[in-house]
């Protein structure tokens, strides 16, 4: 047997698949400049891939066809050599449909081996995100905007060749440099993008992340029912109706929340919240009606509290406010749980009232973050800050 | 089933009622006077695997709230099957199954028609229970309008089919189904160097369809996710008034069509103000425009160009001026020619269609 290499990225689904696609294609391409065989392909388990999800894609080098053929005999690699995901908020676990429960990014990276995360943020910042596991590896930065775009118009900002660089710089064994070049050069032809690339390869750097060191979270699981422990026929239970609450000050119960799934929830598909001013609600009830995964509970005083466990962050209660600043959505990076505002509010209003006038203030440069296609011309206008990045890197 | 009865005794045939039709009462599901009297219980909560911004799913949740608890749901093959009934769980509080394709019809009228046997037999209580079969443009406009049509002429049984459309087989990644328009890229019509336009038919117009065909429905009607209190009170009217009813719906795909999560009411209502969506609905025959379609007929309110609404949404990316053109010249025409303007395509005459890209 030769040598097997397994590369996943973890992406966000819909919005990095062409993304992903080209950079596992291209792993492969740059792979057999050096005589080596390979192929990419999605997790099936990801279709239908849907907007927002965690979704992840791999590609499997071999040096001789016998070895290729044994690591794509397996559904997924179990193990595999470099990690690489394209989105930070992706940092605070994956969950793609409910069994897998929510995954940490490192989950299936060796030990020792390097986790490549597309991010602005430091990686002391990043580690408070990501959780801790007991093997050591290696963390490394891939300076850079998240690169968003949609099933059919791509944004080609270089986010492709530059990850191409950093996996030929953290991975030198899978491909090299000049590999990566030349498939450029050859297939892409684009003498920009080589440069892109190599620049991403020079500033490319990882730290080594110690045993025990990150986010101390317990993430979310759940016991897999085995199939002679469910309901006869394929049934399975439904939701039970939900009901009021207590205010954890006045104590009084009111208001309603609704049930939740306890075996899937959305806060891994998030890249941004909602964060609700209180005091400014006029209760029109907008953003609860309009709200496509019911995900707000209505509070004991009749406004509305984003449920951070149901809510996946998609912007239409911002959308649909008609109160300035009421519901603002903020980069999900910014936050480390998904705890009540609203009992934050009760609780403490004037502290809640300054945090958020801070949080939102400290989010405005992220508004630019888009999540796809707004307008025409929009990707090209976002272009040259994207490649600034990618210069300075 | 009627109620003509032989009296065998008395060797002659009495006829005890007028009518053939054995109609059953429906809950009487009044509209919801204003949002702030809509009820607080979810029937379809959250947890469901659909993208960001989903409207097929809010539409969804605006479905099993305002039929209430004592609702069946039917789910065809597609988006909202899939994306609703991951690992042992759902976002499901009233009972729902998963039925194929192409059945949304013959599933609801079945459902209907079993719980009327269980009912007469005493198997379970006598009380008027809701059927909703919920399909999508593939599983409706398309694989399973025979089943449906079949079913609007079945006026003995309750039910109601809701077709949500995002304009394509979006479950699958976004095949061409009758309803997407023309010009949009998909996976079958990816536009091309030398084609730029793949995909040249025009939308199925599926509402009317079902208002022709099917003289003895009660209820057809259009509704929009990015108008909540009237499209549940228009669910409340076809689930009351008896029989099958049958309901098209638009969703804004963030996925299919490609725009940024956020857009998805914008666009709904776009849709709208366009034109190039109407809403009507046809309650015993009389056909009622509302909300902004209404104001579009009675020249209260001009409808915004269409480039507006296409502009947003990178399924039209690759249109250039002249499509953009055609596109609003059939949607002019719509309005302009049709014996009954948004909905009724019927003209005096007919001029030749000359789209600018073969």
């Amino acid at each position: 047997m030769g040598q097997l290499f397994a590369v996943e990225i973890i992406y966000r689904g819909v919005f990095q698949k062409t993304l992903a696609k080209n950079i596992t294609r291209g792993i492969v391409l740059a792979a057999h400049n050096e005589g080596k065989l390979g192929i990419s392909f999605g997790r099936y388990g990801d279709a239908p891939e849907r907007n927002g999800i965690p979704a992840k894609s791999f590609a499997i080098i071999a040096n001789d066809e016998q070895t290729l053929e044994a690591g794509m005999a397996q559904y997924e690699p179990k193990h595999v050599d470099l990690t690489v995901v394209l989105d930070d908020t992706l940092c605070k676990g994956a969950e793609s449909w409910a069994w897998y429960g929510l995954q940490p990014v490192h989950h299936a990276l060796k030990s020792g081996h390097t986790l490549i995360v597309v991010s602005l943020q430091d990686a002391p910042t990043l580690l408070k995100t990501i959780h801790r596991r007991e093997e050591p590896y290696k963390l490394g930065i891939l300076k850079g905007v998240t690169s968003f775009s949609g099933m059919w118009v791509y944004k080609d900002d270089h986010t492709d060749v530059r990850v191409l660089g950093a996996i030929a710089k953290a991975l030198p064994e899978l491909v090299s440099l000049k590999s990566v070049e030349k498939f450029i050069t050859e297939k892409l032809k684009n003498s920009l993008k080589v440069t892109s690339t190599q620049t991403a390869y020079q500033r490319f750097t990882a730290v080594d992340v110690k045993p025990g060191k990150g986010n101390p979270e317990e993430l979310f699981n759940f016991e897999l029912l085995p199939w002679e422990n469910m309901r006869n026929g394929v049934s399975i239970p439904g939701q039970p109706q939900g009901g009021p609450y207590a205010d954890p000050v006045t104590k009084q119960t009111g208001g309603f929340r609704p049930a939740r799934n306890e075996l899937f929830k959305k806060y891994s598909t998030r890249t941004q919240r909602p964060v609700v001013n209180f005091s400014t609600c006029t209760k029109c009830t907008l953003c609860w009606l309009d709200c496509p995964d019911a995900s707000f509970d209505v509070t004991p005083d009749g406004t509305y509290d984003a449920n951070l466990e149901a809510c996946c962050g998609c912007g239409i209660c911002e959308a649909v406010c008609p109160v300035k600043d009421c519901v603002t959505m903020v980069n999900e990076s910014l936050f480390h749980d998904n705890d009540s505002q609203w009992v934050r509010y009760k609780k403490d209003p004037h502290t809640y009232l300054k945090w958020l006038e801070k949080t939102i203030e400290m989010a405005e440069p992220d508004e630019k973050r888009s999540h796809g296609f707004r307008y025409r011309g929009q990707y090209q206008e976002q272009l040259p800050e994207a490649l600034e990045v990618a210069r300075k890197g | 089933m009627c109620h003509a009865t032989h009296d065998l005794k008395a060797g002659k045939e009495n006829i005890m009622s007028t009518t053939f039709v054995d109609e059953k009462p429906t809950q009487n599901l009044e509209a919801f006077k204003g949002v702030k009297k809509v009820p607080h219980e979810e029937y379809y909560t959250s947890g469901h695997r659909t993208c960001q911004a989903c409207e097929s799913a809010q539409i969804m949740k605006l479905m099993a709230k305002a039929a209430g608890p004592r609702t069946i749901v039917l789910g065809a093959t597609g988006c909202m099957y899939v994306a609703n009934t991951s690992y042992y769980s759902t976002p499901w509080g009233v009972p729902w199954m998963h039925t194929q394709l192409g059945s949304a019809g013959s599933g609801a009228l079945g459902v209907a028609a079993a719980l009327r046997v269980q009912m007469r037999k005493g198997a379970m209580k006598d009380e008027p229970i809701n059927v909703i079969a919920f399909c999508g443009d593939g599983g409706g406009a398309d694989m399973g309008l025979n089943a449906i049509s079949a079913t609007l002429t079945h006026p003995d049984y309750n039910l109601l089919i809701l077709m949500y459309d995002n304009e394509s087989y979006a479950n699958t990644d976004i095949q061409i189904s009758g309803t997407s328009p023309y010009g949009a890229n998909t996976s079958f019509s990816t536009p091309g160097k030398v084609k730029r336009i793949m995909h040249h038919r025009w939308k199925k117009n599926v509402a009317p369809l079902m208002i022709a065909g099917h003289p003895t429905c009660k209820y057809v009607g259009t509704i929009s996710t990015s108008y909540p209190l009237q499209a549940m009170n228009n669910i409340r009217k076809a689930l009351s008034i008896g029989g099958p009813t049958f309901i098209h719906c638009l969703n804004p795909c963030p996925k299919g069509w490609d725009f940024d999560p956020v857009l998805s009411f914008e666009l709904g209502e776009l849709a709208v103000n366009t034109g190039i969506w109407p809403l009507y609905e046809v309650e015993n025959g009389n056909l009622h425009l509302y909300g902004k379609t209404k104001d579009i007929a009675n020249g209260r309110f001009k409808r915004l160009p269409v480039r507006d609404y296409l502009l947003k949404q990178g399924r039209f990316a690759h249109f250039v001026e002249d499509d953009i053109e055609y596109f609003q010249s059939k949607i002019d025409e719509m309005w302009t020619k049709w014996l009954v303007p948004g909905v009724i395509p019927l003209q005096k005459e007919v001029e030749a269609d000359d789209p600018p890209a073969r």
